[in-house]
């Protein structure tokens, strides 16, 4: 995963980095639909030099799994300074500050942050602590990168809406499919009534393994697997679920009404305390549902988010699109418009069969035509960069992020009491 | 489709369209002067007829009654469904009556051909005669008595293809007409076509034969009236499908894909002829041809040739049949 970050490759990255972002900044420029996705927002700054002045200081919070994958990119972020690592667990703070020459490494962030000349925090770190470090970053003048899920808590989920209301601090969320051009594109054929409206949304994700990491010694147990641990996260709900529950309350534009769902350890019976299993309902206020599942004992049918209306089927992930009833041949239209317009025209028909059609009209449409490589991460970190740097939060990014973190712990709650859980009232973004 | 019926005015006449995926191309399906609601219900009641009858004809479900015959009539005898038989007789009926130039068994002989040709090459005159083993409805047996079908030797295979689409097309019209429609335009992929009544401006439905090479170019108008048009052919390898002959058809009597780049298309009052007959009529020799099509209703047919010259590909009519 990791890519080769010495330093000259690290330049070159770069390079190639502010040319796949000015050639972004093209297609989000192009879109009609901005004004609904604001957070795209910072993407249309000017170009940022390699000058002090542009450069905006990160301190990264946990250098695991996640956190290195952001590490990479933000060496290749143009203008982005890697000024300090955290980490709790000794072997990922060596190995992350082996990557960074010149970065401060910290076992505690709380020390990280009275660090001077620290512009913005980015938090990847395991659930229960999201919420604290957010809290402490804002209080402490920084900007936030958090991690999904928000929180570990609905209560949590307030309280950082609520400091951040206040704080006039950027924060982003780590919904990278906010930023992806691909679902950018499946948003707008949404909104323009290509499938026409949205009748369900059925959302999965699907893997066949324990869901575990190496552990070199069983006293970190719980520390390096806290993804099966109830203390410390709810599982498939907030570690996977809310990335698709995230598209679907943005393409709905609405936060559900109540969610009922059964979930149960059913296959992986090793001691974890999350379920492998989830099934959920949510219900929106205007009568549409989304249908979640999610399981790792099968991985037959991967992961996918179905938008389904009457006329046609966008299935994101894949990137395509599927016309419910297909468009007519062109001498059909020709026909269609003769009889209509009173005209007796000849219907041309072009002799035998021509099967390429067909085939690409069966197996769908690609949404987009380029081949785009970033699923949003790239751009979701270059968003944040040019938000500090220009000193304004990003527009809408915590709406986002509360009402798919609240729905994720809805859906828990709704399995582990086994009732129908309602919207938290007067929930305050 | 909603589109076209919003868009109408009073002073229109009103035209329904539905097109739907069925037998591996596209469906479409145009009524006139129906009311929206019926005309809905109408399409809901094909769409569902279509997907019976490519149940039963496609050689592809692996599930269905033909993959099933396919499987298991070289070890024993197998009874098909009546329908089944009764289309399977039909067959080898328009088998004799077109002397051998209609034959449903020539799969392996298609799937040869199609192999080597899309590696560029032709296949070994081994491989073609050991493929005409296996192909020929002289080599299916048909007992009357049992209603039973056996091949008479493993990988033969049967393939209902087009005659399935001009099977589907009568049946689909005579549903439509006992239901009152008197005016409608049904396509398979443009290559099979099935009309009710008229064009709702004129005394018949227009449709031209355009160019392959050049769609602006008409090169001859059939004018339908509850009748159906069919045409086969063989088309220019295409791009977009990469290197895959489209429209390939092989001459029983050679085991070889017939040359060049030629379309027949048939006019007649049944679909299931029109198909029959187009095929039927590429590999028949032409002075062969008149005869041949003395035994039925046909009412016309035009055979379009693309001969080349300096690059680019011309349509002429080198035998026409009829009005």
């Amino acid at each position: 995963m990791d890519p080769d970050l010495s330093s000259s490759s690290v330049l070159i990255g770069r390079e190639h980095r502010r040319d796949f972002l000015k050639r972004l900044a093209l297609v989000v420029g192009s879109s009609s639909l901005l004004a609904e996705m604001p957070w795209w927002s910072p993407l249309r700054a000017a170009p940022v030099s390699d000058s002090p002045a542009d450069r905006v200081r990160i301190g990264l919070i946990g250098v695991g799994s996640r956190g290195n994958v952001h590490l990479a990119h933000l060496l290749r972020t143009p203008g982005v300074e890697i000024a300090a690592l955290c980490d709790d667990y000794e072997p990922h703070l060596q190995a992350g500050l082996a990557k960074v020459k010149g970065a401060k490494g910290f076992s505690d962030y709380r020390q990280m942050l009275d660090m001077p000349g620290l512009d913005g925090v980015l938090i990847a770190t395991p659930l229960y602590l999201h919420a604290r470090m957010c809290l402490d970053a804002f209080s402490a003048g920084k900007n936030v990168f958090c991690e999904k899920s928000l929180a570990y808590t609905i209560e949590e989920c307030q309280a950082i809406a609520d400091a951040h209301r206040g704080s006039n601090k950027v924060f982003q969320i780590g919904h990278q499919r906010m930023f992806s051009p691909v679902f950018l594109r499946a948003y707008e054929l949404v909104r323009n009534g290509t499938i026409g409206p949205v009748t369900q949304i059925r959302a999965y994700w699907h893997r066949n393994n324990n869901w575990r990491r190496p552990v070199p010694s069983p006293d970190l147990e719980r520390r390096i697997n806290w993804r099966l641990y109830r203390a410390y996260s709810c599982g498939l709900m907030t570690e996977l679920a809310s990335h698709h529950m995230q598209v679907a309350n943005w393409y709905l534009g609405a936060y559900p009404i109540s969610c009922a769902g059964f979930g149960s350890i059913n296959y992986w019976k090793d001691g974890r305390e999350v379920y492998d299993n989830v099934n959920l309902v949510y219900r929106y206020a205007n009568g549409t549902s989304v249908v979640y599942d999610s399981m790792i004992s099968n991985k037959f049918y991967g992961m996918e988010i179905q938008v389904m209306g009457p006329r046609g089927t966008i299935e994101a992930e894949r990137g395509r699109i599927y016309s419910e009833n297909p468009p007519p041949p062109a001498g059909i239209v020709q026909l269609i418009n003769g009889i209509e317009h009173g005209f007796f025209d000849t219907v041309p028909i072009g002799g035998p069969s021509w099967v390429p059609d067909l085939k690409k009209d069966v197996s769908g449409d690609p949404l987009v035509d380029e081949k785009i490589t970033d699923d949003g991460t790239a751009l979701e970190l270059a968003a944040y960069a040019n938000s500090i740097r220009q000193g304004k939060p990003i527009p809408g990014m915590m709406e986002q992020a509360c009402r798919a973190g609240v729905c994720v712990l809805m859906g828990e709650t709704a399995m582990e009491q086994q009732k129908e859980i309602a919207w938290p009232e007067g929930f305050r973004i | 489709m909603e589109e076209v019926l919003s868009s109408r005015s009073s002073s229109r006449t009103s035209v329904f369209h539905r097109s739907c995926f069925a037998m591996h191309t596209r469906f479409s399906m145009v009524l006139v002067g129906i009311d929206p609601e019926r005309a809905e219900a109408l399409a809901i009641e094909a769409e569902y007829e279509l997907r019976a009858q490519e149940r039963m004809m496609s050689r592809f479900d692996v599930e269905g009654p033909v993959s099933d015959l396919n499987r298991r009539a070289v070890n024993s005898a197998v009874q098909p469904a009546q329908e089944l038989w009764q289309i399977l007789s039909m067959c080898r009926d328009y088998w004799n009556r077109t002397r051998g130039a209609f034959d449903i068994t020539l799969w392996p002989l298609n799937h040869l051909w199609r192999e080597h040709l899309e590696r560029g090459e032709e296949p070994p005159e081994e491989a073609i005669a050991q493929a005409r083993r296996l192909a020929g409805f002289e080599r299916v047996h048909f007992d009357e008595t049992a209603q039973s079908i056996r091949f008479q030797s493993e990988g033969m295979s049967i393939d209902l293809g087009g005659f399935g689409k001009g099977f589907a097309l009568e049946s689909l019209a005579g549903i439509l007409r006992a239901q009152g429609v008197e005016q409608a335009f049904l396509s398979f992929g443009e290559s099979s076509i099935t009309v009710l009544g008229s064009h709702p401006h004129g005394p018949a439905w227009p449709v031209g034969i355009t160019s392959m090479f050049n769609p602006g170019q008409t090169v001859h108008t059939f004018y339908l009236h509850d009748a159906s048009l069919s045409s086969s052919g063989t088309a220019p390898f295409n791009r977009m499908a990469g290197p895959r002959a489209v429209g390939q058809i092989i001459n029983p009597r050679t085991g070889r894909p017939i040359e060049g780049y030629r379309t027949m298309s048939v006019a007649s009052p049944s679909g299931v002829e029109a198909e029959v007959l187009s095929t039927a009529l590429l590999v028949t020799p032409r002075h062969e041809r008149v005869e041949l099509l003395s035994g039925f209703s046909i009412t016309s047919a035009v055979e379009i040739v693309y001969h080349s010259t300096s690059g680019e590909f011309a349509p002429e009519i080198e035998w026409q049949y009829g009005s």
